[in-house]
């Protein structure tokens, strides 16, 4: 956008001249208030858009000192006695248009060769809040808001220090958004952060509405199911990938980050993890990892079992199972399609529908429909627990856009399992496996520390140790530097109980 | 051709991994049927055999060591141009290509039969072995390589590598008297299982293939001898349970034997295990056609330049007409029973011939280069 040449010469000029200029780039659009003051001999013109900027700061910063304290009205004058820090000078017509547009107020005396821009900036934002989509038990619970100044005040003040690098650039060709790239320089990796800039800076697209959608632009296999970076809305998880070696991404008008690099086990890691002491988070842990693999893996072993390898199931098993069945009229493969997709809507409305109308929405649609269906024959008991299980477990993971994508697998899963029975399965977890192998973040495996086996990064990873154990940082990624903390100095307590 | 192979980082995998690769080439598809083939040469002294073959592939392995050794980064087929010319050697090269091939499509079509036997008798040849396929191409095309399917046999290693827990129960089902009297056998029997045996632990030859992209080649040795042991033992528990666990009058005509004793075991809420260590056996059935597809789309670029997705499709669907044509399993046994035969000329026979003549080369090399250095100064 600043890369634009303007044209013809713009200045000097009059101040006749320039408010039609202004008026003709901003459409005869009735925002732009242009105001012409004498004094001194000379003309000046103020112009702003008026509810962009703070007009107390513009009165009393601005105005008072421009129209009762300064003896001469030149650039230089105005400069040196304008209260107000954030200042620009533009001979351009398009750096212009964009400083107004941005907040700023600018001054031109008639006859100079230059423009003053002074930032104040009015910008309408919600308060902090606690965080909605990724809710935690302990640990800080403020979330990330939209304004990007804020966001990165939250993130310096958790990290405090002048290893926090947050590189500004602007992305969208019609409508540009502030990106910050965030790492911290002596731990990132440089390959990473220098592969995330170029992945930014090489976007040419004419707008990006959210992080979120940026973060599809730059990932690394886009027709994947699984998200390649880590979204989230948590400053204390930003941080904590940060301190990790990531390199984080934070856009202007949206309330999440992303960062990379990320392997599939970074998903069901939650900073809780660590808050907790070290047997109860890996418990926790463990806990997402069953339950991953029973979301995925339970229905469709239900209707492999019941459609093809009945032997599976052992007499007793097989008999309950027979009599809860034996009223239902479809195949187990349309039955089991049905109830995932009855649960998959009650989750979407339930996700749409305000939190009040929200839990009654739980109530009619888990208690209701579900008793309803199996009293009228329509589909069996055991499903119902099956798929209520896999659903409750598909939430247990930590990121949002992961656990969405861990219901979608279960879908052609449930079907190949209707096709081919247990081989269906396998095949269907073969193709997953090479899929996940096949994939990377930033350039990075997405299985480490699986593959390539490293066997010192498992306690990040699948389970936690006491803290003594994290005296060096996760392997697999290369950050810079490995090395934490000594190991035997932060076990060693001195204490004086006498 | 250029006879070494130049290294690069991104396609080298770490020594640590030759381990998974030997096992998973070994294990193939062979080892359900195995023990019924020890057994019925070498009785109850199978156990001889197998540690017999193994000794024999130990010392393959260390003359196709020693071999690799003379170069500085070479395989099979730069080796053979360089000792043999540009002839034969391709022609040499070929052979290997062509075993590899036959090897792929008797390991999938087994796969099939056994899916045929145990789970569905009438699902369709195409449909399972098309899968299949596709499976093996995925590995391949985008990002795949080499380093994915290293990375892939690994995995699939340690996921199925549960199933050997579930061998208790036909442990504890065992007749110990099916071991006694001990040495019954003649040295002759003991030696035809031996061969038996070799064939089901064939696999090692990639070794041929893969030395040059070997990260790590000093730290090679533990985990290839390591690998070879660890199927022999497995070897060893499939073949000494089946003729613990059957009768012995049984054995001889138990097919798939391994498979049969899983179906033993049964928890309050699964039975039949068979079942699931049929469809868990892809997880080795993959990797071993992964790796006999990527040697043959290897030695094809080696020897006549042809582009690796050409020879990667074509082989992809010539094998999958084949595997739809062979269907009745008197091919597999035919067929298994020659190559079973060539393929001991080519993999234990072979090597004592070249090991020689890679000396022979190497000694005249060093003479010429003395000449030059003579005739220079």
């Amino acid at each position: 956008m600043r890369n634009r040449k303007s044209t013809k010469p713009f200045l000097p000029t009059t101040l006749d001249n320039l408010k039609q200029t202004l008026q003709q780039s901003f459409y005869k659009n009735s925002d732009l208030t242009f105001t012409v003051h004498k004094k001194h001999g000379k003309k000046l013109a103020v112009f702003f858009i008026s509810y962009q900027i703070h007009t107390d700061v513009l009165r009393d910063s601005l105005l008072k000192p421009l129209l009762e304290d300064l003896k001469k009205w030149s650039n230089e004058e105005i400069e040196n006695n304008i209260p107000i820090g954030t200042k620009e000078k533009t001979d351009r017509l398009e750096h212009a248009l964009e400083l107004i547009i941005s907040g700023s107020a600018g001054i031109y005396i008639e006859g100079e060769t230059e423009i003053l821009f002074y930032s104040m900036l009015n910008k309408e934002k919600r308060a902090l809040e606690k965080a909605e989509t990724e809710s935690l038990v302990l640990g800080p619970k403020i979330a990330f808001t939209e304004s990007i100044i804020t966001n990165m005040n939250i993130l310096r003040w958790r990290i405090r220090s002048n290893d926090l690098v947050a590189e500004e650039y602007q992305i969208g060709k019609t409508v540009s958004h502030e990106v910050r790239l965030v790492y911290m320089k002596s731990i990132a990796n440089e390959a990473d952060v220098n592969t995330m800039r170029q992945r930014l800076l090489d976007l040419d697209v004419d707008e990006v509405l959210d992080s979120v959608v940026l973060k599809q632009y730059v990932e690394d296999k886009q027709w994947s199911i699984f998200p390649q970076f880590d979204s989230t809305e948590l400053p204390d998880r930003f941080s904590y990938g940060l301190s990790k070696g990531r390199v984080g991404v934070l856009v202007e008008n949206s309330p999440t980050g992303f960062m990379g690099p990320v392997s599939l086990f970074s998903f069901f890691e939650s900073t809780e993890d660590m808050f907790m002491r070290w047997n109860a988070g890996s418990a926790l842990r463990i806990l997402r990892f069953i339950s991953m693999i029973l979301s995925i893996l339970l229905t469709p072993l239900y209707v492999a079992a019941v459609t093809y390898q009945y032997g599976l199931i052992p007499t007793n098993l097989l008999i309950t199972l027979g009599t809860s069945r034996a009223e239902v009229p479809f195949p187990p493969l349309l039955e089991t399609l049905i109830l995932e997709f009855m649960i998959e809507l009650l989750r979407e409305a339930g996700a749409r529908l305000p939190t009040k109308v929200g839990q009654t929405m739980g109530i009619v649609g888990g208690i209701v429909i579900g008793e309803a269906a199996v009293q009228a024959g329509l589909t069996s008991n055991i499903l119902i627990i099956l798929v209520a299980i896999s659903a409750l477990a598909s939430f247990t993971i930590p990121s949002y856009l992961m656990s969405v994508s861990f219901r979608l697998i279960r879908f052609p899963l449930v079907i190949l399992a209707g096709m081919l029975g247990i081989l269906g399965i396998s095949l269907g977890i073969v193709y997953l496996i090479i899929h996940l192998l096949k994939m990377s973040s930033l350039g990075r495996p997405y299985l480490a520390p699986l593959y390539p086996w490293r066997f010192k990064d498992f306690n990040k990873v699948f389970f936690r140790t006491p803290p003594q154990f994290y005296s060096r940082r996760f392997k697999s990624y290369r950050p810079k530097f490995l090395f934490r903390f000594s190991k035997r100095e932060a076990k060693a307590k001195h204490d004086n109980r006498d | 051709m250029d006879i070494n192979i130049k290294k690069s980082p991104t396609s080298s995998f770490r020594s640590f991994y030759l381990f998974f690769i030997v096992v998973t080439m070994q294990v193939g598809v062979g080892i359900m049927g195995a023990p019924r083939w020890i057994f019925i040469h070498a009785r109850q002294d199978s156990w001889i055999s197998i540690l017999i073959a193994w000794l024999a592939i130990a010392i393959v392995v260390a003359i196709m060591l020693l071999i690799l050794k003379q170069y500085e980064n070479a395989d099979i087929f730069g080796i053979q141009v360089d000792i043999f010319g540009k002839w034969i050697g391709t022609l040499l090269g070929l052979i290997f290509i062509v075993y590899f091939f036959i090897s792929n499509l008797v390991v999938l079509a087994t796969y099939i039969e056994v899916i045929h036997v145990f789970l569905y008798p009438d699902l369709p040849s195409y449909a399972i072995g098309g899968a299949m396929i596709l499976l093996v191409l995925y590995a391949f095309v985008g990002k795949g390589g080499l380093r994915i399917i290293v990375g892939i046999s690994f995995l699939f290693f340690v996921i199925s590598q549960l199933l050997l827990l579930l061998v208790y129960e036909p442990i504890k089902l065992i007749n110990w008297h099916h071991y006694f009297p001990m040495f019954q056998s003649t040295p002759m029997d003991i030696l035809k299982g031996a061969k038996a045996t070799t064939f089901t632990l064939l696999g090692f030859e990639i070794l041929f293939f893969i030395y040059p992209f070997i990260g790590n080649k000093e730290k090679m040795k533990l985990p290839i001898y390591l690998g070879i042991s660890y199927t022999t033992v497995i070897l060893l528990l499939a073949t000494m349970i089946s003729i613990g666990y059957y009768s012995l009058e049984d054995l001889p005509h138990m097919e798939w034997s391994v498979l049969s004793y899983y179906k033993s075991i049964a928890y309050s809420f699964m039975e039949r295990l068979d079942y699931i260590v049929i469809v868990l056996w892809l997880l080795t059935v993959i990797p071993t056609s992964n790796f006999l597809t990527w040697g043959m789309m290897h030695g094809l670029k080696r020897l006549f330049q042809i582009p690796k997705y050409i020879s990667l499709y074509s082989i992809a669907i010539i094998t999958f007409f084949l595997v739809i044509i062979i269907k009745t399993d008197t091919f597999i046994l035919t067929a298994t029973d020659k190559l079973a035969n060539y393929a001991i000329w080519l993999v234990f026979v072979y090597p004592f011939v070249l090991l020689p003549c890679v000396y022979i080369k190497k000694y005249f090399r060093k003479q010429k280069y003395k000449k030059q250095r003579a005739a220079k100064s």
